[in-house]
């Protein structure tokens, strides 16, 4: 079975499988084998487990699309992150959200800042209405 | 006349400007590419994701959803895609100038909407003119765009939208044309009426075409549920996509007309220069002979 995730930063995973098991909060988890009647799922947060031969891959998915036909597996998410194990994965992405947000604040913060300061020298300098 | 010292100064300066403009056309230059890379590896998302709401929608006649269908218009959001920074040329300045324009003709007091800002100058603008906020801090429109930062605010109008708080969602936005052509549009994000990714599709003669029947997991309209605000959301994100290339190509364009004006600018200083620097030597040399005809 052929399998594809997309995530809006590109392709992430395109590769052949043997199944897949999609754990998620609203579904609970089903499998999907081959040769699998042609299936439409929507996951808010889950996994989905692959198996390649004795390989086992986790790809942790937050809002997603699943849909299979023909032994074609879409997986449409809006974040998702490949790895070894399924809690590392979380938490790496996890974490990778949390920084971005963090660095987002403090971007903000600082632009605040910078702002807030230009008006103060700008008013020292009595420069603003010229 | 100026003095020859002013000029050469004046001369540094814009040279210096100069300099500056043209690392930044490179830049954005650079920073184009990268963002139309992004936009391309964006679209199989989309075409997925339309695709198989398609699919979903095309299972049964009967299912809809809020986002679908229109209702009577009493507050109306406007998302305003700006940049964070300026030197864009008229970038911002056409967003706005076309958002003002709309509202105008559209509503009555600042009462009947609210501003969604994405971007440091978008949120300045409305601060600016007092419109109503939905974000209460801003939302940046970072060169590297992730899908994260701007999470919480479609959370909000989606939620917004479906608990009946807001009625319609319009967003204002550059669109990139080419390099050096972009068209500020606006365009109806919720409710998602007549958009033709969602329409059914005929094949060539006319007849409905061919259809695999899906097995929905856990339910068909719970599917749709799920997937209309994240489709709506990547519309979004998509248009953020193209603003951000907007951006860049604006810029570049702005610094690449300073930068061949501080040329010109410095060939006019040049000519100035030189004529100061001539009568300066005139004056010398009569001052000189004049001397000498003195002691003679």
């Amino acid at each position: 079975m052929k399998l594809v995730v997309v995530t809006p930063s590109g392709e992430l995973f395109n590769e052949t499988v043997d199944y897949i098991v999609i754990s998620s909060k609203n579904n609970g988890d089903f499998a999907i084998m081959k040769d699998h009647a042609p299936i439409i799922s929507a996951i808010d947060v889950g996994y989905i487990k692959m198996i390649q031969g004795d390989k086992t891959l986790y790809t942790v998915v937050i809002n997603g699309a699943l849909e299979q036909q023909d032994n074609q597996i879409n997986i449409i998410a809006q974040e998702a992150h490949v790895g070894l194990n399924k809690d590392s994965a979380m938490d790496h992405l996890n974490e990778v959200r949390k920084e971005r947000l963090e660095a987002n604040r403090q971007r903000t913060q600082d632009f605040l800042q910078a702002e807030k300061e230009l008006r103060k020298n700008l008013r020292e300098a009595r420069a603003s209405k010229r | 006349m100026s003095s020859m010292r002013e000029i050469k100064k004046r001369i540094n300066a814009t040279e210096k400007t100069s300099q500056i403009t043209k690392a930044m056309h490179m830049v954005s230059a650079a920073k184009l590419k990268k963002a139309e890379r992004s936009i391309k590896a964006f679209r199989p998302l989309t075409k997925r994701l339309s695709h198989v709401l398609s699919r979903v929608l095309n299972s049964d006649k009967e299912l809809t959803h809020p986002i679908l269908e229109g209702r009577d218009i009493d507050k109306t959001v406007y998302i305003l895609i700006s940049s964070d920074r300026g030197l864009a040329g008229p970038y911002n300045n056409n967003v706005f100038k076309a958002f003002e324009k709309y509202v105008e003709k559209q509503h009555q007091s600042k009462d009947e909407f609210e501003i969604a800002a994405l971007g440091f100058k978008s949120f300045a603008f409305a601060k600016r003119k007092k419109y109503t906020l939905i974000n209460k801090e801003v939302i940046q429109v970072r060169d590297d765009v992730q899908f994260l930062d701007f999470q919480s605010i479609s959370d909000e109008f989606i939620k917004g939208f479906l608990s009946g708080k807001y009625d319609k969602i319009v967003v204002f936005y550059n669109k990139f044309i080419n390099t050096l052509q972009q068209q500020v549009k606006h365009q109806t994000l919720i409710p998602l009426q007549d958009n033709p990714l969602l329409q059914i599709e005929d094949d060539d003669n006319g007849n409905a075409p061919y259809r695999t029947i899906y097995h929905y997991e856990p339910s068909a309209s719970r599917v749709l549920q799920e997937l209309l605000p994240m489709y709506v959301v990547n519309l979004l994100y998509g248009m953020i996509l193209e603003s951000k290339a907007s951006e860049h190509a604006s810029r570049m364009t702005a610094m690449k007309s300073a930068t061949d004006n501080a040329k010109d600018l410095i060939q006019d200083l040049q000519l100035h220069y030189n004529r100061a620097r001539q009568d300066a030597i005139t004056i010398e040399l009569t001052d000189i002979i004049g001397g000498a005809e003195a002691v003679n």
